[in-house]
């Protein structure tokens, strides 16, 4: 039935409900067009993004500058985070460190790549009308919501928000009398709870539309790879998210009413906890860098004018982390006091998850290979994308080795290596993304020099704030310390720490211009064309605006995505849903 | 300005320095490890973890190098110019199988060998080792040495509470008799066998120079952890799992001395335990092992 939506069908039967009748700003509350949802993520995502960013300026000034009062916007902080005169507070730090977390990964990461991206390109990419629960879409978003609103409000909560990190180990979250603020914990539980409605509603949808909405001819192995990223996310988060809510469950059961799920003296197991979080924890990492590796495959072969390199490899890879990433979690539980063979074993299957890894890694050199690159603000940080993943990629098997990670195990090393997975390679190609498929969501080009500013801003800064925390690590750096001077040996490293501050502070700048760009270019920015890169995937079919139900009459497609360059042909890239002339023999990929 | 930020000198400029600050900043100095930074190493296993640190690191390092130079050679010899058509091609399989098979043989000797330095490392500590039981609690250590008996007093971990921090049985000699410390005293050269608990939440034995890191688990005891000292110093043991508010602060002084000194230093505390205990009970006569 959803199958045959389009715009011209949707129109006729004119759906009130569906929202984009309303006027004002009912049209941008309650809507259930995807592509309107997909904007309510992206400006829900962007305040979060200034949130989280904002206290992570707040640390490294704090971990610089230990005791000295935050310059401007200390004094406006509330009493469970600094002191009198604004400098943060040892509890502050630990609260700090646990939102940062929390928020930049719930908040931002998870509901940019999947929540925007996925909306605004899974029908939009398979010709279809819409999601296939075009409400079920709705009520994701709200979800989302709420749990954001109950997040923040812990911050407000009496002895303020939990500062057990966003791993919160058992039993220093589960037990009141050692965390000291058993509002704050509990509504940090409830939030992940409901955001784990919010991101199980989205996959059943992501997944539904998938398999049921493609346009004719648009078979599995001939969808671009963002869309194959997002559904093996979607797959997922389907199995971990459910895994986490009920373990929130559990420690919200120990908190408030004497359960002892965790808590040894009462028969239960600390290490419980880890076993259920990393469970989900590990998948989640790669629920967050399979759609950028999709994003960036994508975005690579546009601007090479060049089809993808090996993309059934590609999507093998994405199928096999998907699955290998359920069995590694014990990587982050080495030395966490669980059996050491049972160490050894995860070692083995961490190390093979590599594999996958570098196979892409390959296939993105391979796609740029005697191409016909052009550089453009996307691109950029698509290109920045694959370096900052080797590092990161290459910085993981020191701590995939067992025994390294008895020495690197929760120091700054591992800070820097999750960074370079979670800014440099995946809010990277989140950029990336933002840019590239900016023309099709506002109708508007960007502007280029402010796009080129962000990017040589975010490229030397980041580097600048995150290689030096391996050198921190190294030097026996813990990492969630909220004074490093407190240690003899990592006193002599401080200036280390001036400089990671520095490269911070340069990084939270690095986002006004992307601001300032996004919102003035949304409504001021020259009016861009339906193509502007000469893609060849659907979305670029269709010219602003694109009405309710997208596909005046639905595509029907003759071939892969990425046919750039067919020799014989006179532009350089055939459309998805142009039929190649009879004289062009199109390669098998 | 446009053409100039894009220009691809500035891009080949951007990845030169992101080059040299990865194998720059690592070689550039010399602390006293063989990369900037790494502290001193003063246990047996350290060694042995420093020798395979630098085997990935020179792995990782020709890799990266390696890697990031073909790629910015494509992404100069690469880019658009004029009469310029890329070339069409969906792939190769025979690339394919080889960039798959090559990591995975790499990968997985990698991991068969940290997992053989793995093994070696969770031997069953050695039976000359010197056992010393450490309990942690927010936000503090305390560490427990065997009496004149040369024997710790037996413990039962649901015992362990803020009234008897170590849960040992009151009733038994050899609990008197035990030395309890608030810095970590240990003899160079001769394997030290620890005993790890917590009183409260999950804290860790954490100190960069032994190269070692364990979690404390409350409810167990964590028997496995055993390293021996290579030279005589000062060091500091650091919670590394956040437990708290104090968490950043929660540390004790390590020192390693000579078995002289060791002996200097423990002797005394233990026969000032055992002259009470020897005149109560018969258990404290035990001969001096």
């Amino acid at each position: 039935m959803s199958a045959t939506i389009t715009a011209d069908s949707h129109a006729a039967a004119g759906h009130g409900d569906h929202g984009h009748g309303k006027k004002g700003i009912m049209h941008y509350l309650w809507n259930t067009d995807h592509k309107v949802i997909a904007m309510q993520f992206l400006f829900s995502s962007i305040l979060y993004l200034v949130i989280g960013g904002a206290m992570a300026i707040a640390m490294r000034w704090q971990l610089a500058f230990p005791g000295h009062p935050i310059p401007f916007i200390g004094q406006f902080l509330p009493s469970t985070i600094v002191s009198d005169d604004g400098a943060l507070i040892p509890g502050g730090y630990n609260m700090l460190v646990t939102m940062h977390g929390t928020i930049l990964v719930f908040f931002v990461a998870m509901p940019v790549l999947i929540g925007v991206f996925g909306n605004f390109l899974i029908p939009l990419k398979i010709g279809a009308g819409d999601m296939a629960f075009p409400t079920l879409n709705e009520i994701s978003y709200w979800l989302f919501s709420i749990s954001g609103v109950i997040m923040l409000a812990s911050l407000f909560a009496p002895g303020g928000a939990p500062g057990t990190g966003w791993t919160a180990y058992a039993p220093l979250s589960s037990f009141a009398k050692y965390n000291g603020t058993q509002l704050g914990q509990t509504l940090w539980c409830i939030s992940l709870f409901i955001n784990g409605l919010s991101s199980l509603t989205g996959a059943v949808n992501y997944i539904t539309t998938v398999i049921t909405m493609r346009a004719p001819g648009m078979t599995m192995f001939r969808m671009p790879l963002p869309v194959w990223a997002i559904f093996v996310t979607a797959i997922l988060l389907i199995f971990a998210i459910p895994v986490l809510s009920a373990a929130a469950a559990l420690i919200i059961f120990d908190l408030n009413f004497g359960t002892a799920f965790y808590k040894p003296s009462g028969g239960g197991q600390p290490l419980l906890w880890q076993h259920l979080f990393w469970f989900f924890g590990h998948p989640e990492v790669y629920i967050l860098v399979l759609p950028a590796m999709g994003f960036t495959s994508e975005i690579l072969a546009v601007f090479s004018r060049k089809p993808v390199f090996g993309y059934k490899a590609m999507v093998y890879a994405m199928v096999v982390i998907g699955g290998l990433g359920f069995i590694v979690w014990g990587h982050h539980m080495y030395v966490s006091g669980m059996n050491l063979t049972l160490s050894a074993v995860f070692g083995v299957s961490t190390m093979v998850i590599a594999v996958p890894s570098a196979i892409k890694t390959f296939n993105w050199m391979g796609t740029i290979w005697r191409g016909n690159i052009h550089y453009t603000v996307p691109m950029a940080f698509a290109v920045a994308f694959v370096s900052m993943f080797v590092i990161g990629g290459l910085s993981g098997i020191f701590m995939a080795a067992t025994p390294i990670d008895l020495f690197v195990h929760h120091t700054y090393f591992i800070v820097a290596h999750f960074h370079y997975v979670i800014f440099g390679a995946i809010v990277f190609s989140l950029f990336a993304a933002i840019y590239f498929w900016f023309p099709k969501m506002s109708g508007r080009m960007f502007n280029d020099t402010l796009g080129w500013v962000h990017f040589w801003m975010s490229f030397v800064f980041f580097n600048l704030t995150f290689f030096p925390m391996h050198n921190l690590g190294l030097a026996g750096m813990m990492r969630r310390i909220a004074d490093p001077t407190v240690y003899d040996c990592l006193r002599q490293v401080q200036p280390l720490n001036v400089v990671c501050t520095v490269g911070a502070i340069g990084l939270g700048l690095s986002t006004i211009p992307f601001l300032i760009n996004i919102f003035w270019s949304m409504f001021k920015g020259p009016k861009a064309p339906a193509n502007p890169w000469h893609s060849t995937t659907l979305e670029w079919t269709l010219s602003h605006p694109i009405q309710h139900g997208n596909f005046p009459v639905i595509p029907t497609i003759h071939h892969g995505p990425y046919e750039y360059s067919v020799p014989g042909l006179e532009k350089d890239y055939l459309p998805q849903n142009e039929k190649a002339p009879s004289h062009v023999t199109l390669e098998a990929h | 300005m446009r053409h100039f930020l894009k220009s691809s000198i500035l891009f080949r400029l951007g990845f030169a320095v992101a080059l040299l600050l990865t194998v720059g900043s690592a070689m550039a100095e010399q602390r006293s490890g063989h990369i900037w930074g790494l502290p001193p190493c003063v246990t047996v296993h350290g060694e042995q973890i420093d020798r395979l640190f630098m085997i990935i690191f020179w792995l990782t390092a020709t890799v990266f190098v390696v890697t990031q130079a073909t790629y910015i050679y494509f992404l100069i010899a690469y880019r658009k110019r004029p009469g310029h058509k890329a070339f069409y091609s969906h792939g190769s399989d025979k690339l394919e199988i080889i960039w798959t098979t090559a990591p995975t043989i790499v990968f997985l000797a990698l991991a068969l060998y940290g997992n053989h330095l793995w093994d070696q490392i969770h031997r069953p500590a050695p039976a000359n080792s010197f056992e010393i039981d450490i309990t942690s609690y927010q936000f503090g250590w305390q560490m427990r040495y065997p009496g004149v008996s040369g024997k710790l007093s037996p413990i039962d971990v649901r015992k362990i509470s803020d009234e008897n921090p170590f849960g040992t049985d009151s009733q038994n000699p050899l609990t008197a008799q035990d030395v309890i410390s608030s810095e970590l005293v240990i003899p160079v050269g001769r394997p030290v066998h620890l005993l790890l608990h917590s009183r409260d939440v999950i804290h860790s034995f954490y100190v960069p120079e032994f190269r070692l890191y364990q979690d404390c688990v409350p409810g167990r005891t964590i028997g496995w952890v055993w390293f021996q000292a290579t030279r005589t110093g000062n060091f500091q043991i650091a919670c590394n799992q956040l437990c708290g508010t104090g968490h950043y602060n929660m540390k004790a002084p390590i020192r390693v001395v000579t078995e002289d000194e060791f002996a200097k230093w423990l002797k005394p505390r233990q026969e000032k335990n055992a002259a009470p205990a020897a005149a109560a009970s018969p258990v404290a006569t035990l001969t001096h092992p």
